[in-house]
């Protein structure tokens, strides 16, 4: 894309850290305050930029707010990607990302609020538009592996029980316990491709590698 | 203070011109008037269009009596949302304490929730969705919702099955919200009972496995 030539680099490297401060900005904002109650005054203030820099990237607060959303759901397929590896067969492959996502959101509440909550008030349909990306790539895992297709529970549901899960404990203030809800997230993201006892097999493996939910541990 | 069902909040009228009613009753109808007016109005327009001026013209009150009642919009409006709320919880909790196999009570009180929701569109929306607008208190008043419908699901478990999850019934509750939600945000509110069967089995599964909840999920569809 960049010619050797042109001093483009340097230039796309600002550009982009601009962007990822904004990025940034607009996630805190929301967790502070909501997304409702979020002004462009506190994104360009928390992103230490002027008001014409942001609506040189971004049309509105809305606009801005669907690229978070695209950014932060990147980061959540990354964190997928890396948890499992192309041999597991394809519950172990969707507990280990299920694990990987999960590990993310507790490091990330912030992030974990937005995902959880402000995208599903803001608008349902950025909630479909990561449904539509989530549940095909973890049905794609199954008809890799030649499994028939068999009717148990309904994905569109999980997915949502998934999301209403986290964001209660985002509610709760316990990000740092959102390791411990790994056996229900592991359940809800097995159940509907591999059936009730497969996802409880499954749940009680994500069990033994949660961390202690107990709120003492590492200062 | 008293709970009133949606419909109370509704019906509660003064006669109109003199009445000679004592001042305390009148304030209650102006409080609950105000309450009734805020959940129409917000479920219509939209919590962020709603002024003060427009629950004033919906519950025929003054300006001045509002706000001997209430601080702001805010504070009547989650004044409303929490006798919303408690109504929910007693009607569903009145379903679960009826004498009865496990199976039959849960499934009754996953249809008075159903029920609940549909019977009043308005009160629906006003409770899972503008709620969201308010601020960030909103979550803290949905995760004591949610907290209480567990406790609630928990203590009726003794004569249930012992479940293969430590949170079988974070898992059911979790269910019910997740789907009423989606139902209430596309304006579906009204078909709510109809999806009783379906859910009865995704309620069931993570207790009685899929064989069992697909029998019970027969027979709440049988009625």
């Amino acid at each position: 894309m960049s010619s050797v030539l042109a001093p483009s680099t340097p230039i796309d490297i600002g550009e982009q850290s601009q962007r990822r401060r904004i990025i940034e900005a607009m996630i805190e904002s929301c967790a502070e305050k909501t997304y409702a109650a979020t002004t462009i005054t506190d994104i360009v203030g928390g992103a230490r930029i002027s008001r014409t820099t942001f609506y040189k990237r971004f049309a509105d607060k809305r606009d801005c707010f669907d690229a978070t959303v695209d950014s932060c759901l990147l980061e959540l397929q990354e964190a997928a990607a890396t948890a499992h590896s192309p041999g597991d067969p394809p519950p172990d492959a969707v507990r280990k990302a299920t694990v990987g996502m999960l590990e993310l959101l507790a490091s990330k509440p912030a992030m974990a609020q937005l995902l959880s909550g402000e995208a599903v008030s803001v608008d349902p349909a950025v909630v479909e538009r990561y449904r539509r990306l989530l549940i095909p790539a973890l049905e794609g895992l199954w008809d890799a592996a030649g499994e028939p297709k068999t009717s148990h529970v309904d994905p569109g549901l999980s997915f949502a029980r998934a999301q209403l899960l986290i964001f209660n404990e985002i509610a709760a203030g316990r990000s740092d316990a959102l390791l411990a809800l790994l056996p229900e997230i592991v359940y809800l993201a097995v159940a509907p491709f591999a059936g009730h006892d497969e996802a409880i097999q499954q749940a009680r493996l994500a069990e033994q590698s949660a961390p202690d939910a107990s709120p003492s541990g590492v200062e | 203070m008293s709970s009133s069902s949606p419909e109370d909040l509704r019906k509660w009228r003064l006669p109109r011109g003199r009445h000679g009613l004592p001042r305390e009753l009148v304030t209650r109808s102006q409080r609950e008037r105000l309450l009734a007016a805020v959940v129409r109005v917000t479920a219509a327009k939209g919590y962020e269009a709603t002024t003060v001026a427009d629950i004033l013209e919906e519950a025929g009150v003054g300006r001045e009596s509002f706000y001997e009642l209430f601080d702001d919009k805010r504070d009547c409006m989650l004044a409303a949302h929490a006798i919303l709320v408690e109504n929910l919880e007693g009607k569903v909790r009145a379903a679960y304490a009826e004498p009865g196999p496990w199976v039959d009570r849960i499934r009754d009180a996953l249809g008075a929730a159903l029920d609940w929701f549909a019977a009043d569109p308005a009160a629906a929306r006003f409770t899972l969705v503008e709620l969201a607008a308010v601020g960030p208190v909103s979550r803290a008043r949905f995760q004591a919702a949610f907290g209480s419908f567990v406790e609630l699901l928990d203590e009726g478990l003794d004569d249930g099955p012992g479940p293969e999850l430590p949170r079988a019934t974070t898992l059911a509750v979790s269910a019910t919200l997740a789907r009423v939600y989606e139902e209430v945000v596309l304006g579906r509110s009204a078909d709510l009972p109809s999806l009783l069967p379906d859910l009865t089995y995704e309620l069931l599964v993570p207790f009685l496995g899929e064989e069992a909840a697909r029998t019970e999920q027969r027979r709440a569809a049988a009625g």
